[in-house]
């Protein structure tokens, strides 16, 4: 298994907004706005960091000021810079709940321990939450219900999932 | 044009009897379905589609929510894959039959 990245990337800044320093932001979060709520966020290097005063929502994305922005100049030297956080500054999920961040990278075996593949994704078309496995030497991925039926187990600490894959019905005779 | 309401919801006839032997079997199975134009049934809630999207059968647990809504929405045939950001999944408890 990988090592578990320590800084989630929140969102980039896709340019400036208007005159007076705004930026306008592309999100990762699950809520636009409230990419500034988790504290300052650092760039990809993690040498600098950048505090949002006031965020707000529009078609286009997240119009963001920034403090010690004051202008369209300051605003556009930004353009191109990704977000970090530190993955310990968000708050604990509720019971039931994982951070896709955390399921992503852990080994998914089935009830007997043998290795099933590996968590490639997290997937929502509607129907509820799927995780997107790699099969153990493939490239292919298989979708997989989040349920406790067919997840059991998941064991963040130890990097793995116990997955129960469902069986198919047995053909017409 | 909405379709007439005296047809009544369209629904492949095949995935009633597969529906049906499923849920007679009362095992924890996927059935595998091409028919995404077919309309989601009551009678289908509690069970577990694998809805092909021309690549793979997308998982689709039936809730009443989806009453009414055809297999098809609920299996896209392009993917979008995003950031994890703070997004959140949810471990989700069997609908109930």
């Amino acid at each position: 298994m990988a090592a578990k990245p320590t800084r989630i990337l929140l969102g980039r800044i896709a340019g400036a907004h208007g005159i007076r320093g705004e930026v306008l932001i592309k999100t990762f979060t699950a809520a636009p706005e409230t990419i500034g709520a988790y504290g300052p966020l650092s760039d990809e290097s993690g040498t600098r960091t950048y505090s949002i005063e006031h965020a707000r929502a529009t078609a286009k994305g997240v119009v963001a000021r920034m403090r010690g922005i004051a202008d369209r100049t300051g605003a556009e030297a930004l353009k191109g810079i990704a977000l970090y956080i530190e993955r310990a500054r968000l708050p604990a999920a509720a019971e039931g709940e994982f951070y896709h961040a955390d399921l992503i990278g852990l080994q998914a075996v089935d009830g007997g321990g043998k290795p099933v593949g590996e968590i490639v994704a997290v997937q929502n078309f509607g129907a509820g939450d799927l995780l997107e496995i790699r099969l153990a030497g493939s490239s292919r991925t298989e979708l997989v219900s989040f349920t406790d039926q067919t997840v059991p187990e998941v064991d963040i600490a130890a990097g793995r999932v116990v997955v129960i894959l469902p069986s198919e019905p047995e053909p017409d005779t | 044009m909405a379709r007439s309401v005296w047809k009544g919801p369209f629904v492949d006839g095949y995935l009633l009897k597969k529906a049906e032997k499923s849920r007679a079997s009362g095992r924890n199975e996927i059935i595998k379905i091409w028919s995404r134009r077919s309309t989601i049934l009551p009678q289908f809630v509690g069970l577990t589609f694998g809805v092909y999207n021309g690549q793979k059968f997308v998982p689709v647990n039936v809730s009443e929510d989806m009453i009414g809504h055809k297999f098809g929405e609920f299996s896209p045939t392009r993917t979008f894959h995003s950031h994890s950001g703070d997004k959140r999944a949810v471990r989700a408890k069997p609908a109930a039959a």
